[in-house]
């Protein structure tokens, strides 16, 4: 199945085409500054490593950082077409697919408890937990060049 | 000059180093990509909100990001100097490597102006007020200069490499 999502139009235009993959790639490291960038400022300061923010400015913050998210997803989809059957045996990649899904349960999580409660210091482990989905997602997501 | 760099530098004993240790360059590349998502997270909130973004919260609380914004840097300026020592001639003729050198010295230049000129007049203004144009301005260069290094950086492999 993912040797025929490899064969598709899409896919063989991202993998055959001279400009599309680093495209993509800009796009991806683009959207990964914003969504990881925004996520890791919002989580240091719910942890209280830093003191910068406000949490009722939140939601524009997690809106720009959902931005990048959708960046990242599509660019990543699109990535993902071109080698997908390497991809979907990859640890590294899983991993990341797993990391990043978590962090985004616990972003519904935060955001609903903040609407609920404002600020709250019950928010350290999850901000704690995500922070580290990140910085691991991160991590992964280079090792897949490296680790197959 | 990144020429001149390069032959000074090759077959020196840190670049052969770096380049007889097949793990290390994956770790400079890992930490590289957490120091501009500290530089990159930072700026972007502090920037937009110098621009006019997110006004409920103040600009000088925003400013304490900066010591991540800061270490961010230092990591990418040690593992970004780790790279050129471990592949110098590929680097130093790349164009893509040059013009990102170019926009973080232009990105640095612009944060000495936000220190100097900008910094000191942000006190003065109301958070409701839209922003000074020279605070827009500046904030702006910061975010553009730093996106292109960004992309540039990615760029690298893919472009003009002799």
């Amino acid at each position: 199945m993912f040797v025929w999502v490899e064969n598709t139009a899409l896919a063989l235009w991202v993998s055959t085409s001279l400009w599309a993959y680093p495209l993509l790639l800009s796009l991806h490291i683009v959207g990964l500054a914003i969504v990881a960038g925004i996520f890791s400022m919002r989580d240091m300061h719910l942890i209280g490593v830093v003191n910068a923010l406000q949490v009722s400015q939140f939601n524009d913050l997690t809106k720009l950082a959902y931005l990048g998210f959708i960046i990242n997803a599509i660019s990543g989809f699109l990535l993902f077409t071109s080698q997908a059957s390497i991809f979907i045996t990859s640890i590294p990649f899983l991993s990341k697919i797993a990391l990043i899904s978590i962090a985004m349960v616990l972003t519904l999580f935060i955001n609903k408890v903040i609407k609920r409660d404002g600020n709250n210091t019950r928010l350290k482990i999850p901000a704690f937990i995500s922070l580290l989905c990140w910085i691991n997602a991160i991590v992964a997501g280079r090792l897949i060049a490296y680790i197959f | 000059m990144f020429e001149k760099l390069a032959e000074l530098i090759v077959d020196s004993p840190l670049n052969q180093w770096i380049q007889a240790k097949y793990w290390l360059w994956p770790i400079l590349e890992i930490t590289h990509f957490l120091g501009l998502t500290l530089l990159l997270g930072g700026l972007i909130i502090i920037d937009l909100r110098m621009i006019g973004f997110f006004r409920n919260i103040d600009h000088k609380t925003t400013h304490k990001l900066i010591p991540l914004v800061a270490l961010g840097f230092i990591l990418n300026l040690i593992t970004g100097v780790l790279f050129f020592y471990g592949d110098p001639m590929r680097y130093s003729i790349n164009i893509a490597f040059q013009i990102k050198m170019l926009l973080v010295l232009i990105a640095g230049c612009n944060a000495a102006i936000y220190h100097f000129k900008i910094d000191p007049l942000l006190g003065t203004i109301n958070n409701n007020d839209s922003s000074p144009l020279a605070i827009s301005i500046v904030a702006a260069i910061s975010l553009g200069a730093w996106t292109g290094v960004l992309l540039l950086g990615r760029l690298i492999p893919y472009i003009g490499t002799g």
